[in-house]
């Protein structure tokens, strides 16, 4: 039947958790879009017959009409829905760069297996403008995603960061589980990439 | 006497109040309420952030100064924290703008008036967006369709006009408040204009106040 499978990768876009990715479903993606090819062939055939017996494709209303126009609808539905898929994927991958970070490796394993090739360029060159519009402005906008309450917080350190970190001019150890009292703004970037996670109350 | 005085009180408060309301922190906070609550890329406000850009990187230098000098630490978190606010203000209020352009790239584009909104990086960054996100659907979908069914933003040759951009949805319902004087709105559904005093808020559709957004009417 015309578009069940482009259906299917929709409702791929809808399950699961709100705003999480799924794996990206090459196999299914080439099943639409080969329906597609198979939509314009038969499209293509009932034209040139239709030109074959001589008649006006335009003005003449025959079966054959109406056949190739279920095929064009068809054909403009799966692209909807294809393009609709890597569209919206897209924008969550968007968003990827403003919650977890710009860079390629700072994405937990889990969500980069999810990604198709085309979709982890998409992320690294859509990072890159987005990193040379901060350069241009000369801000960071990746932080201070939170509107402010308190200059300092306190954070408990969730893997092992390591004691190379400098945090404003202060080195302190970071060792897992410690407890610390930073800045606002030097902490954010930690726990943004999950590393440190804010003790609220 | 006594009335005088408070004549003049009230005066006097009014006076503060509109010297309050035109601070550059106060101009920040009304135009980044304006683009957060607005559907649409609204004018990005050029000398404002070029000011507030200066003023925070002055008050960096003074805090840094109070803290070398040995200031009372608290004095010096209060200014922290002040600064911090105008921070957060100037960032997200840029990010807004940016988080619309990502979402709505094709059509600010090919849009004369919204394009002429954009401050000159964020032209650069909306062109970045738009060949960025060609070539992914081009490698990922359009590629492997129809000749005549190529293009990100037609459904197929035949269209006469775009017609797959995702665009605003301008019809739908925002707080607002009359900025500075009398606002008269012709509603569309009633005879009768929608008079709004100073400090009034409504509900209303965007598209009705659309064009005033940011100079009689601001967005709360």
């Amino acid at each position: 039947m015309h578009g069940r499978l482009a259906c299917r990768l929709i409702k791929e876009l809808t399950t699961g958790e709100k705003g999480q990715l799924n794996p990206f479903n090459a196999k299914l993606l080439n099943e639409v879009a080969k329906e597609c090819s198979e939509n314009f062939l038969v499209l293509q055939s009932l034209i040139s017959k239709m030109q074959e017996e001589g008649l006006d494709f335009q003005t003449t209303r025959n079966a054959d009409h109406y056949g190739a126009l279920i095929n064009h609808l068809s054909l403009i539905r799966n692209k909807r829905c294809l393009m609709a898929y890597v569209y919206n994927r897209a924008e969550m991958i968007q968003n990827l760069a403003w919650t977890v970070g710009l860079r390629l490796f700072e994405l937990p394993e889990d969500i980069q297996e999810k990604l198709s090739h085309s979709e982890k360029e998409y992320f690294k060159r859509h990072s890159a403008a987005l990193e040379s519009y901060m350069s241009k402005v000369d801000l960071d906008l990746n932080v201070d995603m939170v509107p402010p309450k308190d200059p300092y917080i306190k954070v408990r350190v969730l893997d092992d960061v390591g004691e190379g970190i400098v945090v404003s001019d202060k080195a302190a150890n970071f060792a897992r589980h410690s407890m610390h009292f930073l800045k606002r703004t030097d902490a954010e970037l930690y726990i943004s990439r999950g590393l440190m996670e804010e003790l609220t109350g | 006497m006594a009335t005088d005085f408070g004549e003049g009180s009230t005066a006097e408060a009014n006076e503060y109040e509109t010297l309050m309301s035109t601070t550059d922190v106060q101009l920040l906070k009304t135009a980044w309420r304006n683009e957060k609550a607005a559907p649409e890329i609204l004018q990005f406000q050029v000398q404002l952030v070029k000011r507030a850009t200066e003023q925070i990187q002055l008050m960096e230098e003074t805090v840094e100064e109070f803290e070398e000098s040995g200031m009372d630490p608290l004095t010096v978190s209060l200014y922290q924290m002040d600064l911090d606010r105008a921070q957060f203000l100037l960032r997200s209020y840029l990010r807004i703008r940016l988080q619309k352009v990502e979402k709505y790239m094709f059509y600010i584009r090919k849009n004369d008036n919204l394009r002429n909104r954009l401050s000159e990086p964020e032209r650069v960054f909306v062109n970045r967006c738009i060949d960025d996100m060609e070539k992914h659907l081009g490698d990922t979908v359009l590629s492997k369709l129809p000749d005549n069914y190529q293009s990100a933003r037609r459904q197929s040759i035949i269209s006469e006009e775009d017609d797959m951009v995702p665009e605003p949805q301008l019809e739908t319902f925002v707080a607002c408040k009359s900025s500075n004087r009398f606002v008269s709105l012709r509603l569309v559904d009633s005879e009768r204009p929608l008079e709004m005093e100073r400090h009034d808020v409504s509900f209303v559709l965007y598209k009705v106040i659309e064009e005033k957004v940011g100079v009689d009417i601001d967005l709360v």
